[in-house]
C-alpha cells in the first residue's frame, strides 16, 4: 500500500495506492473518488469485532455515529482519495504494535492491521456530551491516517503538558492526563473562553490542531437560523 | 503549487495563489472580451467597461438557469484601452483553465467562472440521471472554441479516465464528454437488492465515468461543511 498526501496544508488530501487484495478502513463520508476495481462494505465496527448495525444505530443516534466503511481493491492497482470535511491538513502516522488515542473526528483512514476502538471513554463520557467528542482507540501495525482543522504540530511531552480539548488531535498512549480547568477557578476559565483542558503527563508524543472545531462551530451557529 | 500562465490561449491569463485561494488574472487588449459569472470579479483597470446581461437569448439563459449558475453574465471589454481583471471565485479554492478546441466540458454548478469569445455555454438537462442525484448533478455544457475557466472549493486534482472511475458527486468538477457517465449508488452498498448501507454509508450518490478523458475533482465539498455546521444552529424556542 503506497500513499501520496496531496494539496497541502489547507485543502489536503490523501491518494492511497491499493494493490488486489489490499484494504483500508475509512472514516464513512470521506471517499472523494475511486477506481472502479475496489469494493465497499459498511460496518458498525472493526470486522471480526462486536458490533452490527443495530448498535452502531443506538450509537449514531445517541449522538456518536461511528460507521465504517472497508474499502477492497479486487483488481491490481487501484487508487482512492479521501479528504475530510473541513479544511486542514492530513498526518500519515505508521503504527507498529503501538496505540494512539485518536479525537473521534480527526480519524480518517487506517490499515487493517489496526483495531479501531469506539468505545473508549478515558476522558469520562459526561464531561465531553456537551462538546460532542469522542475518541478513537487505534492500536495495532499499520498506517494510520488523521486530519486536522488547520494546521497540525507535534509537542514532545517530556514532564507536564498542557492542551485545550479542542485543539487534541491524537496522543500516544504512554501518556497520562487529568481534564483540569486552564485558570485559577472554574468561573474565570471559562470567562476566558478556555473552558476545559487537558493536562498530559509523562513522555510521549501529542499532536495538537491549530483550530479548535468546536470553537468555530459556535462562532457560526448563533448567525444561521435556528432549526 | 506553481503559478498556471497561459501559452495557447488566446487571452494572457495568470492562475497565482493555487491551491487555497487561487485568482485568475487576464490581461486584455483593447477591444477584446471576457465572460463571467456575477460577482466574481475581484479588481480591474479603468480602462474595463462591465456590462451585466442576459448572454445568448432567452433559451440559453434559461439552460443556464436549470444548470443552478445565475441567468446574467458579465460582460469585460477593454474599451478604453489594454488593461487586466481579475477574477475571484466566491468559495476559497483552485482554478483551472482547459482550451476548448471544438469539443465539449461539462461543469459541475457553480463551478464556472469565465470563458473567453468562441465559448458557448449552455445547461443541460439531465433528464433521469440529474434528478435521481437531487442536487449532485446538475450540469453546465461548455462547447466551441475558446478558453473557459472553472472553479472549485478546495484543490483540484485531474484524473487521467482510461477505463472506468467512481467520483462522489459533489466532488465532481468538471469532465470531458468523451467520458460516458452514469449516477448511481455505489456497488456494496446495495444487499439483497436494497439499500442496506447506502444511508450508513455516508457516500451518497456517485457518478461512475467510462471511457477515455479526463475529469476534474475538489479535495473539499460545501455539502458536508453545512452538515458539520448543522448541529451548531439555534434551536427555536418553542
Amino acid at each position: 500500500m503506497r500513499h501520496e498526501i496531496m494539496a497541502r496544508p489547507a485543502a489536503t488530501v490523501l491518494k492511497v495506492n491499493l494493490d488486489q487484495g489490499e484494504s483500508l478502513t475509512c472514516e464513512v463520508g470521506a471517499m472523494i473518488a475511486m477506481s472502479s476495481g475496489i469494493t465497499v462494505e459498511t460496518t458498525s465496527r472493526q470486522r471480526g469485532g462486536s458490533g452490527g448495525i443495530m448498535k452502531g444505530l443506538k450509537r449514531m443516534f445517541s449522538g456518536e455515529s461511528f460507521f465504517l466503511n472497508h474499502f477492497t481493491a479486487q483488481q491490481p492497482n487501484q487508487t482512492i482519495y479521501l479528504g475530510p470535511s473541513l479544511m486542514g491538513d492530513v498526518m500519515s502516522h505508521p503504527l507498529d504494535s503501538a496505540t494512539l488515542i485518536v479525537q473521534g473526528s480527526s480519524w480518517l483512514a487506517s490499515d487493517p492491521g489496526i483495531v479501531i476502538d469506539t468505545s473508549w471513554q478515558g476522558f469520562g463520557k459526561a464531561l465531553f456530551s456537551g462538546e460532542s467528542m469522542f475518541w478513537v482507540k487505534c492500536s495495532g501495525t499499520g498506517n494510520l491516517f488523521v486530519n486536522s482543522f488547520g494546521a497540525i504540530y507535534e509537542v514532545d511531552v517530556n514532564g507536564h503538558y498542557t492542551v485545550d480539548t479542542g485543539h487534541i488531535v491524537a496522543f500516544e498512549d504512554s501518556l497520562t492526563f487529568k481534564i483540569g480547568k486552564a485558570g485559577q477557578s472554574l468561573i474565570g476559565s471559562f470567562l476566558g473562553g478556555e473552558g476545559l483542558v487537558c493536562k498530559f503527563e509523562g513522555q510521549g508524543k501529542l499532536f495538537c490542531q491549530s483550530h479548535n472545531p468546536p470553537s468555530f462551530g459556535k462562532l457560526l451557529g448563533p448567525k444561521l437560523r435556528p432549526r | 503549487m506553481a503559478t498556471v500562465e497561459s501559452m495557447t490561449s488566446d487571452v494572457p491569463f495568470e492562475i497565482t495563489q493555487r491551491p487555497d485561494f487561487a485568482l485568475l488574472t487576464v490581461q486584455l487588449e483593447q477591444g477584446q472580451k471576457i465572460y463571467s459569472e456575477p460577482s466574481v470579479m475581484a479588481s480591474m483597470s479603468p480602462t474595463i467597461l462591465m456590462k451585466a446581461g442576459m448572454k445568448g437569448g432567452f433559451k440559453k439563459t434559461l439552460g443556464r438557469m436549470l444548470g443552478g449558475e445565475s441567468l446574467i453574465i458579465n460582460t469585460f471589454t477593454a474599451q478604453d484601452g489594454p488593461g487586466e481583471v481579475v477574477f475571484a471565485p466566491g468559495t476559497p479554492g483552485d482554478l483551472v483553465h482547459y482550451h476548448l478546441d471544438n469539443n465539449t466540458l461539462y461543469m459541475q454548478r457553480g463551478a464556472f467562472l469565465s470563458y473567453t469569445d468562441g465559448v458557448d455555454l449552455t445547461g443541460k438537462w439531465q433528464g433521469a440521471k440529474g434528478f435521481f442525484s437531487g442536487e449532485g448533478l446538475v450540469l453546465l455544457k461548455a462547447s466551441g472554441n475558446g478558453d473557459i475557466f472553472f472553479n472549485s472549493y478546495g484543490a483540484i486534482l485531474e484524473i487521467d479516465v482510461t477505463n472506468e472511475y467512481i467520483v462522489d458527486t459533489s466532488y465532481i468538477v468538471a469532465f470531458e464528454d468523451t467520458l460516458d457517465y452514469r449516477v448511481t449508488i455505489l456497488e456494496g452498498m446495495k444487499l439483497g437488492g436494497k439499500l442496506k448501507s447506502f444511508f450508513f454509508g455516508g457516500e451518497g450518490l456517485v457518478c461512475k465515468f467510462s471511457g477515455q478523458g479526463k475529469i476534474w475533482i475538489q479535495t473539499r465539498a460545501v455539502n458536508p461543511f453545512l452538515s458539520w455546521v448543522y448541529p451548531f444552529r439555534p434551536t427555536k424556542n418553542n
